[in-house]
Parts: C-alpha cells; sequence; structure tokens
C-alpha cells in the first residue's frame, strides 16, 4: 500500500543552506500492518509523512500510496490517506458535526454518506455527549478524538499519523494507540511516526530507526531484538544513534 | 476547478468570521454603534455649546465709556450685551482670562471728536480684548463687531454730511452674488472631501483582521495542512479564502457607510439642521461608484491575503500590513486637500484614483477617462496580486515557512 523507494527532500535555508532532511531512504508498508518511523527531533519523520502526504514534493525518489505516485497522481492519492498530525489542526470556532461535514464535503462525499459515516465515526470513538459543543470548549482528548473522526471521514485506505500522542495526557494517549490498533484490525495500512520507543514496540509491525534524514535500520521488534542482541528497543536505538557530547550537554 | 469547492471554503470562511468575536466588533459595532455615537455626543456637544454661548449675553467691561458715548449707547441698547464695571478696573485682563468678563473696551480720551472728524489729529486705536479660545468671548466678538461696524456707518454719514455728500457717495454701485451650485452638489463636494477617505479605511480595516486570520492564523494554528491534504486544489482554497475577504470587506464598509449616515443625519434631525436634506444622486452615478468601488475591494482583499499566505504567524502580517495600511491612508489623504487635479496618468495609481473618481461622482461629474484608468488599473494589479498569492501558496517554503 506504500512504498518508499530512494527518497530524497532538500531544503535551502539562506542561514544554513542546503539541508538534506531525507537522504534516499526506502521501506514498504502493507495493508493491515502498522509501520513505524522513530527517530528524535529532527530526524526527518515529519518531512516523509508530509511527502506520503502530497503537502511536500519529493527532491527525488519515489512514493507510491495505494498504488498511485505522490507526484502525478496527488489528487488520488489524498482519496486515499488521512492524515493526522500532533496539532490537532481544527477550527475553534467549529462544532464537531459541523468540522466532519465540511471535511466530508471538501473530499466530495456526497450529504447523505457524511451523515451516516459521521453516526458511525462519532459512536465508535464515544463523542455524542459532545457534537454540538464549540471545538474551543473541548477538552484535549475530545479534540484528539475528532481530528481522528475528521482523518476517517472519507474511509482512507491508508492512515499516516505523525506523532499523534505528542503532548497528549497518558489516558487519551492511551486512546489513540488504541484506536490506531482497531484500524489495523479493520485492514488499514498505517504509518506512524514517534520518538517513544515503548509506543514503537506496543504498537508496530514494523520499525525504521530514523536519523538525520536516513533510516538505519528496519525490521519487525523481533527482528531488532535478534540483530542486535538486545531486548531494548530504547538501547538498539542508542547502538544505532550515537548520543554526541554536545547533545548530553 | 471547481466552484463547488470554492464555495465550500467560502462559506466556511464567512461562518467562521461571523462566529468570531472580533471580527463582529469590527465590522457591527465599531461602525454601526461606536461611530455614529461619537459623532453624536461630539456634535451635540459643540452646536449645543454654541448655542448656549449665543442665547446668554456677553459681558462688556468699558474703560473710558465718557470718551465714546454714542459707542457706549449703541452697545447699552444691544439686548445681548450687558456691560459691566470691572471690579479691577487698572487690569480687567485679568477677569477676561478668568471668564466673568467676556471681552474689554478701551476706548481712549476724546475720541468721538477725532471720529467724527472735528480735530486733525490721527486718532488713537479702540483696543478690544478677548480670549480666542473661549466660546463667550468669541460670540462676544461677534456681537461688538456688528456694532462698531454700525458705529463706523453713523460716523462716516457725519463726516460726508458735513461736506455735502450723501451716504450712497461711498456705494458707487450695488452688487448681488448668486450661489448657482444646486444643493446636491454642494452636499456632494461637502461629503467628496471626507468619504472617499472614510471608504478606503473602512474597506482595510474591515478586512484586515479576516484576511489574515483565514491565512497567516491558519499556518499558525495548524490547520492549513489538513486543507491541502484534502481534495481541494491550492487555488480553489486561495479564491474561496479571497472571495470570502472581499465579502466581509464590502460588507463592513457598507455598515460602516450607514454608519456614518447614521452619524451625520441623527445629530442634524435632533438639532434641526438641514444639511443632507438635497442628497439625492442618480442611479448612474450610483453605479458608477459601485463599477468602481469593487476592482479597489478586490484589489484590497488580494494585497491584504497575499501577505497573510507570505507571512509566518498573525504577528507578522500585522507587521507587514501596517505600511502597506499607511500607504493607502496617505494616497487616499491626498484627495483632501481641496483644490488639487490630478493628471490622468495619475489615475493609473491605485487608492489615489479611487479617492478622485469618488469625489467627482459626489459632485455628479463623470469623467470617462478617468473611470476607466482607474477601473482598469485596479483590476489588473488586483488581478497580478491574487496571481502572486495563488502562486506563493504553492509553494512549500512559504506555506511551511519556520
Amino acid at each position: 500500500m506504500i512504498r518508499v523507494s530512494h527518497l530524497k527532500k532538500v531544503f535551502f535555508d539562506k542561514k544554513r543552506g542546503k539541508i538534506e532532511a531525507v537522504n534516499g531512504i526506502e521501506f514498504h508498508c502493507r495493508k493491515g500492518q502498522i509501520f513505524g518511523l522513530l527517530g528524535p527531533n529532527g530526524a526527518g519523520k515529519t518531512t516523509t509523512l508530509r511527502i506520503l502526504a502530497t503537502i511536500l514534493q519529493p527532491t527525488a525518489g519515489e512514493v507510491l500510496v495505494n498504488g498511485f505516485d505522490v507526484v502525478k497522481e496527488a489528487h488520488q492519492v489524498r482519496q486515499s490517506i488521512g492524515f493526522l498530525s500532533g496539532e490537532t489542526g481544527l477550527y475553534d470556532r467549529f462544532t464537531p458535526r459541523e468540522t466532519i461535514l465540511f471535511f466530508g464535503r471538501i473530499n466530495n462525499l456526497p450529504d447523505e454518506e457524511i451523515s451516516s459515516r459521521m453516526k458511525e465515526i462519532f459512536h465508535i470513538l464515544g463523542m455524542e455527549s459532545f457534537q454540538e459543543l464549540r471545538v474551543d470548549k473541548l477538552s484535549t482528548g475530545m479534540k484528539q478524538k475528532l481530528s481522528i473522526a475528521r482523518a476517517l471521514i472519507h474511509n482512507p485506505r491508508v492512515l499516516i499519523f505523525d506523532e499523534p500522542t505528542v503532548g497528549l495526557d497518558v489516558i487519551t494517549a492511551r486512546i489513540v494507540l488504541d484506536y490506531i490498533k482497531e484500524f489495523k484490525n479493520q485492514g488499514k495500512c498505517i504509518i506512524f511516526s514517534t520518538h517513544q520507543m515503548r509506543e514503537a514496540e506496543k504498537l508496530c509491525d514494523q520499525i525504521a530507526i530514523i536519523h538525520e534524514g536516513k533510516i538505519l535500520s528496519t525490521g519487525s521488534l523481533a527482528d531488532l531484538q535478534q540483530k542486535f542482541q538486545e531486548n531494548d528497543l530504547e538501547e538498539i536505538f542508542f547502538k544505532l544513534v550515537p548520543v554526541k557530547v554536545e547533545d548530553k550537554l | 476547478m471547481n466552484w463547488n469547492n470554492i464555495r465550500l471554503i467560502y462559506l466556511k470562511e464567512i461562518q467562521g468570521a461571523i462566529r468570531d468575536r472580533r471580527t463582529l466588533i469590527s465590522m457591527i459595532v465599531i461602525p454601526l454603534i461606536f461611530y455614529p455615537l461619537l459623532f453624536l455626543v461630539i456634535g451635540y456637544f459643540s452646536v449645543l455649546g454654541q448655542k448656549n454661548s449665543e442665547a446668554q449675553p456677553s459681558a462688556i467691561s468699558i474703560i473710558g465709556a465718557e470718551n465714546a458715548t454714542q459707542l457706549v449707547t449703541l452697545l447699552k441698547q444691544d439686548k445681548d450685551i450687558e456691560i459691566i464695571s470691572s471690579e479691577s478696573e487698572a487690569n480687567p485682563e485679568h477677569e477676561l482670562m478668568e471668564g466673568s468678563i467676556h471681552l474689554t473696551i478701551q476706548i481712549p480720551d476724546m475720541v468721538e471728536e477725532n471720529y467724527a472728524g472735528e480735530s486733525k489729529t490721527t486718532p488713537k486705536p479702540i483696543i478690544i480684548e478677548y480670549d480666542s479660545t473661549a466660546q463667550r468671548s468669541q460670540t462676544a466678538r461677534k456681537r461688538v463687531l456688528i456694532l462698531l461696524e454700525h458705529y463706523r456707518e453713523g460716523l462716516i454719514r457725519v463726516r460726508l454730511n458735513k461736506i455735502g455728500l450723501e451716504s450712497d457717495f461711498l456705494e458707487p454701485f450695488q452688487e448681488q452674488w448668486l450661489d448657482l451650485a444646486p444643493q446636491e452638489k454642494k452636499v456632494g463636494f461637502l461629503l467628496g472631501s471626507i468619504l472617499p477617505h472614510f471608504i478606503i479605511i473602512l474597506i482595510f480595516v474591515g478586512a484586515m483582521h479576516s484576511a489574515v486570520d483565514i491565512t497567516a492564523g491558519e499556518k499558525e494554528r495548524g490547520t492549513m495542512a489538513t486543507l491541502l491534504v484534502s481534495q481541494l486544489s491550492r487555488l480553489e482554497i486561495v479564491l474561496g479564502k479571497y472571495f470570502s475577504v472581499m465579502t466581509i470587506s464590502a460588507v463592513s464598509m457598507f455598515l460602516g457607510l450607514i454608519g456614518l449616515s447614521i452619524a451625520l443625519l441623527v445629530p442634524a434631525l435632533l438639532l434641526g439642521e438641514t444639511f443632507l436634506a438635497g442628497v439625492h444622486f442618480s442611479t448612474t452615478i450610483f453605479f458608477l461608484f459601485l463599477l468602481t468601488l469593487i476592482p479597489l475591494v478586490g484589489l484590497a482583499s488580494s494585497i491584504l491575503i497575499l501577505i497573510g499566505i507570505f507571512a509566518r504567524n498573525n504577528r507578522e502580517a500585522s507587521t507587514y500590513i501596517t505600511p502597506i495600511y499607511m500607504i493607502a491612508i496617505f494616497l487616499a489623504m491626498i484627495s483632501l486637500s481641496q483644490g488639487i487635479e490630478l493628471a490622468k496618468p495619475l489615475f493609473l495609481i491605485p487608492i489615489l484614483n479611487n479617492s478622485f473618481v469618488f469625489k467627482e461622482l459626489l459632485i455628479g461629474t463623470i469623467d470617462k477617462t478617468h473611470l476607466f484608468n482607474t477601473v482598469v488599473s485596479n483590476l489588473l494589479l488586483a488581478l497580478l496580486a491574487l496571481r502572486a498569492a495563488t502562486r506563493m501558496f504553492q509553494q512549500e517554503n512559504v506555506l511551511f515557512r519556520s
């Protein structure tokens, strides 16, 4: 469902010059699988996911999502994906019902279909009680549920989650992770970025450790444990990503 | 490009703006309540102050009254003048500045004879003291000026009689001035000096907050990415936002004009003034007004959207907008000065052209070249700015600047 080959993304900054945010990464993710991109801040996770979501254009390489090229067939790619990031990206002055109606419509769904899917999603996520409240009156957990509902309204086959638990309290983060597992059971292809080892350990079928725009190692948790003769993912991570003296300071 | 998608973005932005308290305050409360109230209070008190001061007698102190008995008689006969004796005759200025006396007249010795031409020596001046910053002193001055004129005429008659001439000797002809400007044009001329400036401010101020909120604000809140991964094309997003800013700008201008009309009409009605009684504009003028107004609204909106898309956040956008707004105000201010004629090529300069064309239309002048230059240059610039905004919206280094 997702195939990334030789992906490169270069940014130019007046002060810092050429920045290789993503430098030749490759991976693939199948239907019913959770693929985790594990790496520190600035590793290239968000850039990779934004390219997958067609928000950014790759400098080189090929990315296929649900069989469509992110550059040449961006429109079809957008039909196939649901995108969610740590920033909830919601409009404060709208209610959850209005939010979902708007996002359903801009994804070309007819109103009847939006209504029935909204009812179903609100029921699954337990959102009925606050569907008529304005977003600025909702708690963080409620907002994150709404963000999930927004990403799901057009029933995408691929879900792209960019650090979806950042800034959430333990309970809300748990709810989000439980839903991600549930989507996997529904046969969706999920790509998910995090810098938290525990999340990656518990959730991902495949983990790619990414650092400075490069994938240092990929495989299932068991594969990585065997390869590095180490049970703890955090230890594996630090074997791959050396901590520099200035980082410690 | 799908117009239905543009409509979806448009409606979303309008709905968001209606629910935003700040937009409502700048669009409805300020123009419809604040402006009329402000004008009403200021107008009411200034007219009331003037009327009050005219209704009360002026207290005048005269030093040397015995030197000009005729003048003093004239002053005493005027029921609006009250001659009072100064408590400190040597220094009535003190009481004048305190406000207990509104004017002082100091008549030098032996004047009446001098004035009547009975003495050959040059007469000393009558010294009149008043306070130009006090309303009642100003009123006293007006009253005394009229009486002095009568006094002067009386003396001149005496002088003429002495040498055997009639009083019409000094008036070889009569004159009559007639103002042919109709009331409509007079009002138009007066409105033309303030209205263009006001309209341009309203167009910018009304749209400013919304334009920034739905562009830089969306970036700041992280909602832009969710729009970009939808089925909408970037052009559809920009156009939807653009039309919503145009609508908000036009509505706030319209409400502002209603507010201004209320502000001008209410005090006039309350105080029985008939300043706006003759206001009536023809359908052609009204249509031409709209024709020049729409491209201006379009231009202001496209510039605001362009800045909003470029800026990283609300604060940065506001910083960029401030100088643009100042330039707009400056260009609009040029038309406030009376007597400036704009050369035809200068009608290609946006805002400046509008303020002059509005002024022309308000007094009923229709200059086709001016209108054409204004409409075409504003439309072209609006399209250029919109095109730049759309291009910028497609650049990831602008959308994800950090």
